[in-house]
């Protein structure tokens, strides 16, 4: 997992308006992690960036089907590679 | 009796459901020990007793989030017989997450597929056959929005009921499944739940299970880890994947997706919504409308339900026993007192009623999440929450508004802190009933600057809440339990008219009930601190002479006129002169002839003898009638300083005059300590209490006209009033609220408390410093203005140490 981070560092929070990404991994701790998990962002799941806040934090996801908001802080610990 | 509970993930329209199958006949309460709401209801189907009980929505079963904890609790120590688990078929996949982990349990389970209509817009089949073969349950087909499966439920709930689950639905979990059988062995004796279920938890390091089935964490670590080095991944993170395919392919099997999903309605309306040059405009016209609709709309529409209450109260002013002369009843005092101080509240039962149905529409919308989304880098810098928008605004983030549906809008605040920072802040807004309050102040001693005053009062009590909410954060509220800040942005609903007027009932008689007895309680203790010692007996000696001089005065005119006869008694003289003044009170409102006409039609049938001299009927009455108005304005001058000296003399006159030392330094005497003693059941009386301490006598001037020109205030004094009313909280009610949201007294407490000090050690600061360097009222409060706005821009620019998440550790 360590060699993967190296190669990709690419995280969800890299990425630009509507481009899609799969999750590779989630560096994520405790009850983030769970909360994470429970929104879908386990790996493999296919994810789109769908836009950012007027401010450009936090940003919105689509994900299996649905819209998920998070803030840039904890985007950055979801590992992605894009589509 | 069958025991069920209604499970679901957040906005899967749960709450629809739940209405549609409890009706209007719901209890709601807060679960033990905490403060979510737990709703439940009672009801038969069959001849057969259902007791429903609705869940928090959760996404999963984990222990990190309070709701979680709460729902799982609950299915592991009330074992309820039958398990309703709404889900969203048109977002079956995702909605799966949760039904697997609840099949899991091993508890008979019905399966509701609510939202069938969305589905079927969206080109969705869902085969409820296949569903129910595959996962082994009763499948129900539902719209709750439109009151649609009802029968359905309770009757595939009412079967579920009889049957007993031997084999329940088994996700596969592939190369865990070896660890799973292997925890399910060392299970000593499971009790009633299934030890699949048990393992799982287990194995995902659950930590309420590890403790209920007495298992080491340090053995579970191992295994985990051994997990982790053979898969690169982990062992939590794998489970749920190996559920998300899991339903991945359940959904293959009963779906039909009959068209390609174009871009659904949710989508085409963000676009403009969350749009980035639009998304401010369109969250302030939101805000201005609520804002007007509920504040200003409704205030006005209190102008036309008070006289409801007026003629309420009046009605039961009637029943109470008359004064005779100078003497008024204890009874009759306590009665009026008491009766003000609900009705101050009650007043707003409007505004709080648009408030409560305007807030139940944004919910159901699904705008509410949205708001955050658009403002959380705001607040975040200063400790607050995206979802703080609402609250701050109806609590008075503009002119006036109200702190107690403010604070109660709290609830949907899913970081702890965020919550309580937000609950503790809102009191700092501007609360209608103080403007009463600065419009005397200002009318008095600002005529010329009122505009630029009110500005300055309107807007500084947000930059003040930021920047205590900064405080608090980085303080006292630290080691606050904070959510991550992920939250799904749910799809637009239209919102059902039955579910926001019953939202909105539900709140406002809550509030009623809580707030309202409260406010009684501590109006009682008001009026016994207003009322005791009383006059000392040697004044009261000296009214009581004047009065019987009055009375002497009269009877001297009475006796030579044949009315002397109907005069003789002294309460004949006592009703003759409560009818004169109540005569005089309902004339000056009657204000076509046609109105005098009836009204003397009443007071005739009422006492056709003593109507005679009121009406000034003859020559000899008229002659009756003039010292009858001699002898009315002598009462109530009497009754006036009478009144006068009971404040003065009483306990809370006492306690005013013990904090002149400290209050000096704020310039408040104690006649203003004791205005801001007694609001404190209601911010209203401050205004009545400095009214009548001010009134002096029979002078027609208003008490604006009479502080301004009574010399001992200059506006540099109205000015640190005004400073120190701004940070006071603003009543009772709100504080029984705040202790309602937190869950804790410590915190309302410190609700009153420390605004409290702030204001006094604020307002002498600022006052000390006016009368130092010989500023004027207006400079001292453009200067208050101008510290606290920078203070919070600067703390804006400060990076905030504890606003973002940071990684916990769960080992």
């Amino acid at each position: 997992m360590e060699l993967k981070q190296q190669e990709s560092p690419l995280s969800l929070s890299d990425l630009k308006k509507n481009e899609s990404g799969q999750v590779v991994c989630s560096l994520a701790q405790g009850s983030l992690k769970q909360k994470l998990i429970s929104m879908g962002f386990v790996p493999g799941i296919q994810i789109r960036m769908v836009r950012n806040a007027p401010l450009r934090d936090p940003i919105e996801i689509s994900i299996q089907n649905s819209l998920v908001t998070l803030r840039r802080t904890e985007a950055r610990l979801i590992v992605v590679e894009k589509l | 009796m069958i025991r069920i509970a209604l499970a679901g993930q957040p906005n899967c329209g749960k709450s629809t459901i739940f209405n549609m199958l409890a009706g209007v006949n719901q209890h709601v309460a807060n679960y033990p020990g905490v403060t979510v709401d737990k709703k439940s209801a009672a009801l038969t189907y069959a001849g057969k007793a259902f007791e429903l009980v609705d869940l928090p929505g959760t996404y999963s079963f984990s222990t990190f989030s309070l709701e979680e904890r709460v729902a799982k609790n609950f299915i592991l120590d009330e074992q309820p017989d039958v398990i309703v688990n709404v889900v969203d078929a048109s977002n079956l996949r995702r909605h799966l997450y949760l039904t697997f982990q609840l099949l899991e349990l091993g508890r008979p389970l019905v399966l509701v597929l609510n939202m069938m209509d969305v589905a079927e817009r969206r080109g969705l089949d869902v085969d409820c056959d296949k569903l129910a073969a595959l996962f082994n349950v009763r499948v129900v087909k539902a719209i709750g929005a439109k009151r649609q499966g009802k029968e359905e439920i309770l009757r595939a709930v009412h079967d579920a009921a009889q049957t007993k689950v031997v084999e329940p639905f088994r996700v596969d979990y592939d190369k865990l499944e070896p660890y799973i059988s292997q925890i399910e062995e060392k299970l000593s004796a499971p009790d009633h739940l299934s030890s699949r279920w048990l393992a799982l938890k287990v194995l995902e390091g659950d930590d309420v299970i590890l403790d209920r089935v007495g298992i080491h964490r340090e053995a579970v670590r191992d295994v985990s880890r051994e997990i982790h080095s053979r898969h690169d991944i982990d062992v939590d993170q794998m489970i749920a994947g190996l559920r998300y395919t899991a339903a991945d392919l359940a959904y293959h099997k009963c779906v039909k997706e009959r068209r390609l999903q174009g871009e659904t309605i949710t989508s085409k309306i963000d676009r403009l919504i969350l749009n980035q040059w639009l998304a401010f405009p369109v969250l302030g016209l939101v805000i201005f409308l609520v804002y007007q609709l509920a504040i200003v709309q409704g205030y006005k529409l209190t102008d036309y339900t008070w006289p409801l209450l007026a003629t309420l109260r009046n009605q039961f002013f009637a029943i109470l026993p008359r004064a005779e002369f100078i003497d008024v009843p204890l009874l009759t005092e306590f009665g009026i007192w008491m009766a003000n101080s609900v009705l101050a509240l009650l007043n707003y039962i409007p505004v709080f009623f648009i408030l409560f149905a305007l807030i139940a529409i944004l919910e159901d919308v699904g705008y509410m999440p949205r708001m955050a989304f658009i403002l959380d880098r705001v607040f975040r810098k200063f400790g607050l929450h995206g979802q703080s928008t609402l609250p701050l605004v109806l609590g008075g983030a503009f002119v006036g508004g109200c702190a107690v549906p403010g604070i109660m809008a709290t609830k949907g605040i899913a970081d702890e802190r965020a919550r309580l920072a937000t609950i503790l802040t809102v009191p700092y807004m501007n609360c209608l009933a103080k403007v009463p309050f600065y419009t005397l102040l200002l009318g008095a001693f600002f005529k010329e600057q009122m505009a630029l005053m009110m500005f300055f009062i309107s807007t500084v009590t947000l930059f003040i809440a930021l920047i205590l909410a900064r405080l608090l954060t980085s303080t006292v509220l630290r080691s606050r339990e904070t959510a991550p800040f992920v939250m799904e942005l749910p799809t637009y609903h239209m919102p059902t008219l039955s579910g926001v007027l019953l939202r909105a009932f539900q709140r406002l008689w809550i509030y009623i009930k809580k707030v309202v007895t409260i406010v009684v309680a501590v109006a009682v203790v008001l009026f016994v601190l207003l009322q005791y010692p009383g006059v000392p007996a040697e004044r009261m000696a000296d009214y009581r002479s004047q009065a019987d001089t009055a009375l002497a005065d009269f009877a001297a005119v009475a006796e030579k006129t044949s009315y002397a006869p109907v005069l003789v008694d002294s309460h004949q003289v006592f009703r003759l002169l409560n009818l004169y003044d109540d005569y005089r009170a309902a004339r000056m409102l009657a204000a076509s002839a046609d109105a005098v006409a009836a009204l003397d039609e009443t007071y005739q049938g009422r006492d056709p003898e003593l109507f005679a001299i009121v009406s000034a009927a003859d020559t000899e009455a008229r002659r009756i009638n003039r010292a009858l108005r001699n002898l009315s304005n002598v009462g109530k001058r009497l009754q006036l300083n009478i009144k006068n000296d009971k404040i003065t003399n009483s306990y809370l006159g006492t306690l005013g005059r013990t904090l002149e030392p400290v209050s000096r330094y704020a310039g408040f005497d104690w006649r203003i300590n004791v205005a801001f003693l007694s609001s404190f059941a209601a911010r209203e009386s401050a205004v009545a209490t400095l009214g009548s301490i001010y009134e002096q006598g029979a002078t027609d001037a208003s008490a604006e006209e009479v502080m301004a020109r009574d010399g001992a205030y200059t506006p540099v004094h109205a000015a640190a009033m005004i400073l120190f009313m701004i940070l006071t909280p603003p009543c009772i009610a709100t504080m029984v609220v705040v202790k309602l949201q937190s869950g804790s007294y410590k915190w309302m407490l410190f609700a009153i408390f420390f605004p409290i000090s702030l204001g006094i050690v604020l307002s002498a600061l600022f006052f000390s410093a006016a009368v130092q360097f010989g500023w004027s009222g207006v400079d001292l409060m453009r200067n208050f203005y101008i510290g606290v706005a920078a203070l919070a821009l600067l703390l804006g620019f400060i990076k905030n140490k504890q606003s973002g998440w940071y990684v916990g550790k769960t080992h």
